[in-house]
């Protein structure tokens, strides 16, 4: 199933959250939005670091990627929040 | 920072702006051109996209497809930005280990946005610095800036709306949730330029003078007007990757 969260985040940036979820399990994320990240792959680790996880590791994959990138507008604490909305959402 | 290279004001289209800002960011990073200071229009007008954007979310493309302008994805995060003829664009590009330019991310913004809101006062329009990445005038926003970090190199590039062409703001779609679901107006509200505080119309080249004249005051530089070299003239698969739909809509 796909589930997907939005936030207007404390800077004035927009973030997006779409993951889908197949039997507990993410199968794909997708994190959009006008917040900036250094490097720009950064982005792309940590979702690739989600893509497999069980929904109740997804914070450590997100902290654990996250280490070496340079967040700006978007704070990886909004981002562990969205994913975890997203993961709530799936569940109820 | 000795010697700034400046590349004089030209317009070009969406692409070809695009996959120069690239290719001059990776000569600097490389250290095989000097630090470098871009002026540059958009023809024809251009919806630009930010790295991580969502490009269906954020751009009418109908509406771009019939008034024929342009739609490119960015190297830089940030939000989107329509680009008509009136507004002056800039990129500066320097080696990301140069001292002139502090590491953190924020500090850097003030340093590189402060020629700018210099060159602003000194044509009588009050701007201020807001941030994380904006030019204001009472609350309104004049100058939007962006920045990528590859290559070696540290690229921020920005606008400058000496004017705008209103008829073309349909081409960016409102975000529901970050104007609290009012209309396009509200873009136009948020929005300020040179030509309107002023009540006079401000030339590309004289503006890009004032410009030039800051930056290498605030990097203590002197400015040389220059040419691209050899490696930068030619980059035509560049400009096709921005061209190419594998680009444009990959997020």
């Amino acid at each position: 199933m796909e589930r997907e969260c939005v936030r207007k985040l404390k800077d004035g940036k927009m973030a997006k959250v779409r993951l889908i979820i197949e039997d507990g399990v993410i199968k794909d994320v997708k994190i959009t939005g006008d917040f900036f990240a250094h490097p720009e792959d950064g982005i792309e680790i940590i979702e690739k670091e989600l893509i497999g996880k069980e929904l109740y590791s997804a914070r450590q994959a997100i902290e654990s990627a996250s280490g070496g990138i340079a967040l700006v507008g978007l704070h990886v604490e909004d981002l562990i929040a969205m994913v975890q909305e997203c993961l709530d959402g799936s569940m109820g | 920072m000795n010697r700034l290279r400046v590349i004089g004001f030209e317009y070009g289209d969406a692409a070809f702006n695009m996959a120069l800002d690239e290719t001059i960011m990776k000569s600097v990073g490389s250290g095989r051109a000097p630090p470098t200071l871009r002026l540059y229009g958009w023809d024809p007008p251009a919806v630009s996209i930010g790295y991580f954007q969502e490009i269906r979310e954020e751009v009418d493309l109908e509406f771009c497809h019939e008034e024929g302008i342009q739609v490119v994805r960015r190297l830089s995060g940030g939000g989107a930005v329509l680009h008509t003829s009136k507004e002056l664009t800039y990129s500066f590009a320097v080696e990301i280990s140069d001292p002139s330019v502090p590491q953190d991310v924020q500090g850097s913004y003030i340093k590189i946005c402060a020629p700018i809101v210099s060159a602003l006062r000194e044509i009588g329009v009050p701007a201020s610095f807001r941030p994380i990445n904006d030019i204001e005038v009472k609350k309104r926003k004049i100058s939007g800036n962006a920045q990528t970090r590859r290559f070696g190199a540290i690229l921020q590039h920005g606008t400058v709306l000496l004017g705008m062409d209103y008829s073309l703001l349909p081409a960016l779609k409102v975000r529901a949730e970050k104007f609290a679901g009012k209309g396009v107006g509200d873009v136009a509200r948020r929005i300020t330029t040179v030509a309107e505080i002023l009540g006079r119309e401000v030339a590309h080249g004289e503006f890009s003078e004032i410009l030039v004249r800051k930056f290498a005051d605030q990097f203590g530089a002197d400015a040389h007007y220059s040419t691209l070299s050899e490696e930068e003239r030619i980059a035509p698969t560049l400009e096709e990757r921005y061209r190419s739909i594998d680009w444009t809509f990959r997020r």
